[in-house]
């Protein structure tokens, strides 16, 4: 029940919020963005301008649009000589896939537990959203940390851990919108001409709670991503001689005074994906208010 | 005081049975199991996951000194039996020793405490005055310049990392102005950056549910009314508007402190070195002090059960209050 109201409060805009703001085509340019992005992760070596591991002394701690022997560095150096942007290209494919593995298993656990509590009612409703409540109310981000620094931080463990981060917040929502389906006419109709649970359950009342899904599904990849740059951050997530935007920022911090280009620039580069992601999700959010 | 009976309709909850005596012991009760589930998450983890002897011996010991270990920690009691003197042992306080600090773990978490509580209400109040003032001019004009710059910043404010955000404002205010020290706690002015970094990030969130929140009460056929009547936009938005929203308001910046208890303020900490708790975990985590983490979580997820009671009966109170006159 912690976060009811506000849960109430942020369904609720796409009513009441003026259309005029949202009518450009502004967008695309996150989608687009969003594209290059899948597109570093996929196929790096196309990108990068360097060899993002090549150590060259003669060129360390270059400041940003500065040029090499080997060319214009665009993001700068690191104290090694590595070229910033080529590791920061590098660090796509890691960042992308850890937030999107753990977000879809606690969006896969979350769904199915809310539609199994919304369309059953009654005791297992109770027991699954008491548990769900129950771990909102924990400082599930320490007992990651408390996890992860007693079993070693590795890449698995963190794809196990972030999961528990959102499935409650997906289980609300599918929950709530499974109460209002399952009064439906044509669940009725299904039950009586003998469906089975699942198959009203996957064919009938999954394809409902979708677009509600969708837009939630895009915003906590974004939240996600925030959680394991925290933890990489920390000590306990990601660990050389693996690569995540959230890494980045890690190693660049002693260097803070002299290079801030580190610190500043992996961090950037994060939150306009992680803006690009809410934005998107807005645009959807309207579609589905739309569609409903 | 009478206790209102009306039952609460609408409310996500389901309907307030008895009166709120009833309504703060079931809520007393809820929050009890649920830091008792805290107590019992961190055991199991603690004690099926890892071996704590292996933990706990230093990394040259030999088979036989861990053993010795694991018989003077008790680990070759029954599980059952181990799970409930821990438990006894919590909630007596005895959280067992640092081995980092050579003292109770307790006394190591609670040296470091208050200034995680005062960094928090720095944070919040300075989160509560922009997102609240901000929230409720943009949502009366939606679609104006200052809604749109706004609620662009404040998009932005929860798309960067906190702990981030905290190094670019060293960056700007200590190392380029130098206005403010980079990081400890010397004086006031050592408060400032970390309590804005949490104030931007936390005011953004706050802003954009007040904003919507107003936006949906100003488009009730009240405001309408009022309006037509030739009361002043201005007269409307602060005197009607605002005493409709003020709850929701005010429910908002509780579970936005409720959400820095969870986690979102040590990262914070630890850019700043600000002595609290989350700085006392990661060196903790780094060491290897599991006691001293494992009373830190604790105490932590205690403060998060607490506050997020006094939120939510802070909400039932005022909504009775409201429901009875």
């Amino acid at each position: 029940m912690a976060t009811g109201a506000e849960t109430a409060a942020r369904a609720e805009p796409a009513a009441g919020r003026s259309r005029r703001s949202w009518r450009g085509h502004g967008w695309w340019v996150f989608a687009a963005f969003l594209v290059l992005m899948a597109a570093w992760a996929a196929v790096p070596e196309l990108f990068m301008p360097f060899d993002s591991d090549r150590l060259n002394p003669l060129r360390r701690l270059l400041s940003p649009l500065a040029v090499s022997d080997d060319g214009r560095h665009l993001a700068g150096t690191d104290s090694l000589g590595r070229d910033l942007f080529s590791q920061m290209i590098r660090g796509t494919r890691l960042t992308l896939y850890i937030a999107v593995v753990a977000t879809t298993i606690g969006a896969a656990v979350g769904v199915l537990v809310g539609m199994l509590a919304g369309y059953f009612g009654g005791l297992p409703d109770r027991l699954l959203m008491r548990l769900g409540e129950a771990q909102t109310a924990m400082p599930m981000f320490l007992v990651a940390i408390l996890l992860l620094s007693m079993l070693g931080p590795s890449v698995v463990i963190l794809i196990v851990v972030l999961p528990t981060l959102v499935w409650p917040i997906f289980a609300r929502v599918v929950r709530a919108e499974t109460l209002q389906v399952r009064e439906a006419t044509y669940i009725e109709a299904a039950v009586a001409t003998g469906c089975t649970v699942p198959a009203v359950l996957f064919t009938h009342v999954l394809p409902n709670v979708v677009p509600r899904i969708l837009v939630l599904y895009v915003v906590e990849i974004g939240h996600v991503m925030l959680a394991e740059a925290g933890l990489s951050f920390l000590g306990v997530g990601v660990q050389p001689p693996d690569v995540t935007w959230g890494l980045l920022i890690a190693d660049g911090r002693p260097l803070l005074t002299v290079a801030w280009w580190l610190t500043i620039l992996p961090g950037v580069l994060l939150g306009v994906v992680v803006l690009s992601l809410n934005m998107l999700s807005r645009r959807f959010e309207q579609y589905a208010g739309a569609a409903a | 005081m009478p206790t209102p009976q009306t039952p609460a309709a609408g409310r996500p909850d389901g309907p307030a049975a008895g009166g709120l005596v009833l309504l703060i012991l079931r809520r007393l009760r809820d929050g009890i199991i649920t830091l008792a589930l805290v107590v019992a998450v961190i055991f199991v983890l603690t004690n099926l996951v890892g071996d704590p002897a292996l933990v706990y011996a230093p990394v040259d010991a030999t088979d036989e000194e861990v053993e010795r270990l694991a018989r003077a920690f008790g680990l070759d009691d029954p599980f059952l039996q181990r799970f409930a003197e821990y438990f006894v042992d919590v909630f007596t306080g005895d959280f067992g020793d640092s081995h980092w600090q050579k003292r109770p773990a307790l006394n190591a978490v609670f040296d470091a405490l208050p200034n995680t509580i005062m960094l928090t209400l720095a944070g919040i109040a300075g989160a509560a005055v922009f997102g609240i003032i901000g929230g409720i001019m943009a949502g009366a004009r939606p679609g104006s310049v200052f809604d749109r710059v706004n609620n662009l910043t404040s998009v932005a404010a929860l798309s960067v990392p906190n702990f981030w955000l905290g190094l670019l404002l060293i960056v700007v205010f200590s190392l380029r102005l130098g206005l403010f020290p980079t990081s400890g706690k010397l004086g006031w002015s050592s408060i400032v950056l970390p309590a804005a970094t949490v104030a931007i990030v936390h005011g953004g969130r706050i802003f954009q549910l007040v904003r919507s929140a107003t936006v949906e009460e100003m488009s009730k056929p009240y405001v309408l009314v009022a309006r037509s009547k030739g009361f002043p936009r201005r007269t409307v938005l602060w005197r009607h508007v605002l005493r409709n929203t003020g709850l929701t308001t005010a429910t908002i910046a509780g579970w936005e402190y409720v959400r820095l208890w969870g986690g979102a303020v040590f990262a914070i900490e630890w850019v700043f070195a600000w002595p609290g708790i989350g700085t006392l975990m990661i060196n903790a985590a780094h060491r290897q002090d599991f006691f001293v983490l494992q009373a830190a979580v604790i105490i932590a997820g205690a403060f998060v059960v607490t506050s997020n009671l006094l939120v939510d009966l802070m909400y039932r109170a005022i909504d009775n209050r409201v429901k009875a006159s």
